[in-house]
């Protein structure tokens, strides 16, 4: 029998749990980043949609053409393990760097799914680039505020 | 591997909704077992025709205020109806998985179905109107209006077992019309929890009722002189010589969805790689449960000479076998697993049956589901893994019957012609699809072809709820189809008022 495959359900439930531990980071780092708290809880604000635009496309799609034996051919899902586990001492730029990773590895992930859903309804993909484009914007807000930050 | 939470935890003791309220039964109480683990989830009562006989009085009595209600009102019923489906999503689709074994995407599609259905009884105000026409005569005027008919029945399959009595379930009740919804036996649950989420949406009492039971069901619903019709998917003895019947000889309307053995061709045009993913959703998914399954691949060999027919059916063959062997055959609710059970031991030892009998007949045994390898440890009692027959000729018991499992028989037909006459030997006339990339082969498949509903490059035709669920020969008893505009019709009576003021 076959390795594991990443069927739609692993799939949804993958991104569902990323944009619910994208919101927690997020939150965590308003708290403690005070001065950029707006950028931040905005950040997990989004997540939470995102997480439910993915759920409710796939959930709103899911009929035969999306069942058991669809699966998304090829994905790797080790490639998109994110760390969102800020140590109590990390400095501002290594949070900073620790949400490029995260918006790096996501977005990535968005992409990748949406390619190999393309053959299905037009809806599921478009939701996951949606995300992977919200997630890019997010990586470049990121990197400009590390730019900007005076480094050790 | 993620194993999703259960939402069944204990044993559930399923009661009748009759009147708005939740009745036990005199009857004796029947497990209900989880298919994949073996272990029983619920009690459900075999009612009886006492119980029948009192749910459709209280239907009846129900009726008169529920016509009077108007469509619009109706209508919003359905949508908070909907709503609370949507609400209770994940819960409706683990407790499918749960009673009937089929994986976690299955039954949230199944779900999704279901709902789509209610979605469309909503826009009754517009899907129930008349029509008329202004001087058909000197001052005459001619108008058509639907009207509801009182009590209807609707008998429930064990394979879908959410899905299926909302093929008809909204549209009667968006009608104006009451009625009892028979679960199979086999996997009440689910349909319990709508008849709980109905309760909530604001339905009035005995509008909307469920009476479990079997056979003793059915016949007090059949015999009762006040249902006005029956809506009904099972196997084909039971639609042709006891539903369609007996609904004849009491005159009351009847849908009678029934048994299949569905075609797929695949040309030599066709994209193989899709055709193969096609294929595997149409055989084996919902374990080959389902009367829209793939059960005869016909490999056509149009405009090849013999020696590239031959190549091209190995392809084929060899897509279809490496495809199948690498299905991940276990538990539902494992988020990795592509297929489930078989609903009980029963019907995975008549599979058997129907392997024992290809290899007796001397088809080739390509894959060999018999050796079961599950992905996790489960008890092995209603579980196969995916078969594959080659050299499967039409006169063949596995080639003709319905298998209503994961066995696919890999057939060969020389041109279109052989392939519309192998399939029209067929005594049902459910579902057939063609596989190709030519126009002309497509429009010709769907002329021909006498089957309720054609795939063109399509592994699973089933239609959504706003067209018919159709079905020919053996396949379907009746005139009006479930689903859509069909289902309008079939709950309403057409009046005509010609009308003139002097």
């Amino acid at each position: 029998m076959e390795e594991p495959k990443a069927t739609a359900s692993i799939i949804i439930n993958l991104a569902e749990k990323f944009e619910n531990e994208s919101s927690d980071f997020y939150e965590k780092l308003a708290k403690r980043f005070e001065e950029n708290k707006a950028a931040f809880l905005s950040f997990a604000h989004e997540s939470k949609k995102y997480g439910v635009l993915i759920v409710r496309t796939y959930r709103e799609t899911i009929t035969d053409a999306l069942e058991a034996c669809f699966s998304f051919e090829g994905l790797d899902l080790s490639k998109y393990e994110v760390e969102t586990n800020l140590s109590e001492d990390a400095s501002f730029s290594e949070a900073l760097s620790m949400a490029i990773a995260l918006e790096d590895k996501t977005s990535k992930f968005y992409t990748d799914v949406a390619e190999l859903s393309k053959s299905l309804l037009a809806t599921i993909p478009a939701a996951f680039r949606r995300v992977a484009k919200g997630r890019n914007s997010r990586k470049k807000v990121l990197e400009s505020l590390l730019n900007k930050t005076p480094r050790p | 591997m993620t194993i999703l939470d259960e939402p069944i935890k204990e044993v559930l003791t399923v009661k009748n909704y009759v009147g708005g309220e939740w009745v036990g039964s005199e009857g004796k109480m029947v497990d209900v077992v989880n298919p994949a683990n073996c272990r029983v989830i619920a009690k459900v009562p075999v009612s009886t025709t006492d119980e029948i006989d009192a749910a459709v009085k209280t239907a009846e009595e129900a009726f008169p205020e529920w016509r009077r209600t108007p469509p619009l009102a109706r209508a919003r019923c359905l949508l908070r109806l909907r709503e609370l489906m949507e609400e209770h999503f994940e819960e409706l689709s683990r407790i499918q998985t749960m009673e009937h074994g089929k994986t976690i995407d299955e039954s949230r599609g199944e779900t999704r179905r279901g709902i789509e259905n209610v979605e469309v009884a909503a826009g009754i105000p517009s899907l129930m109107m008349g029509y008329n026409l202004e001087d058909i005569a000197a001052g005459i005027d001619e108008y058509l209006i639907r009207q509801p008919l009182g009590v209807f029945g609707i008998i429930g399959p064990f394979n879908f077992p959410f899905m299926v009595p909302l093929w008809f379930a909204p549209y009667a009740v968006a009608t104006g019309n009451c009625i009892i919804v028979k679960p199979s036996s086999e996997d009440p649950i689910s349909q319990s929890k709508i008849a709980e989420l109905t309760e909530e949406a604001g339905f009035p009492s005995g509008v909307w009722n469920l009476v479990n039971g079997g056979r003793t069901v059915v016949s007090g619903m059949l015999n009762h002189p006040e249902i006005k019709g029956i809506c009904f998917v099972g196997s084909t003895p039971v639609a042709k010589d006891v539903i369609y019947k007996k609904c004849g000889e009491t005159g009351k309307r009847v849908v009678a969805q029934a048994g299949a053995k569905n075609f797929l061709l695949v040309m030599p045009d066709a994209n193989l790689e899709s055709t193969t993913a096609a294929c595997m959703t149409s055989f084996y998914g919902n374990t080959g449960q389902r009367c829209l399954s793939g059960a005869n691949l016909l490999v056509v060999g149009e405009g090849l000479d013999d020696r590239e027919y031959e190549a091209f059916y190995e392809k084929m063959l060899n897509a279809f076998t490496v495809a199948a062997s690498k299905i991940r055959v276990g538990y539902g609710l494992d988020e990795s697993v592509q297929m489930g059970p078989l609903r009980d031991e029963g019907k995975k030892e008549r599979v058997l049956g129907f392997i024992e009998k290809g290899i007796e007949e001397k088809a080739k045994l390509k894959l060999d589901g018999r050796k079961v390898k599950l992905v996790s440890d489960l008890p092995h009692t209603c579980f196969l893994n995916p078969t594959v027959f080659e050299d499967v000729t039409p006169d063949m018991t596995i080639a003709k019957e319905e298998i209503f499992g994961p066995v696919a028989a890999i057939m060969k037909a020389r041109n279109l012609d052989e392939a519309v006459d192998i399939i029209h030997a067929s005594p049902f006339g459910n579902a057939a699809s063609v596989f190709t990339s030519s126009g002309k082969i497509a429009r010709e498949f769907q002329y021909r072809v006498q089957c309720g509903n054609i795939g063109i490059n399509i592994g699973i035709v089933a239609p959504m709820a706003f067209f018919p669920f159709s079905g020919m020969k053996d396949s379907f008893f009746g005139t009006l189809h479930g689903q859509g505009q069909e289902a309008v019709r079939f709950f309403t009576e057409s009046k005509v008022v010609i009308q003139r003021w002097f």
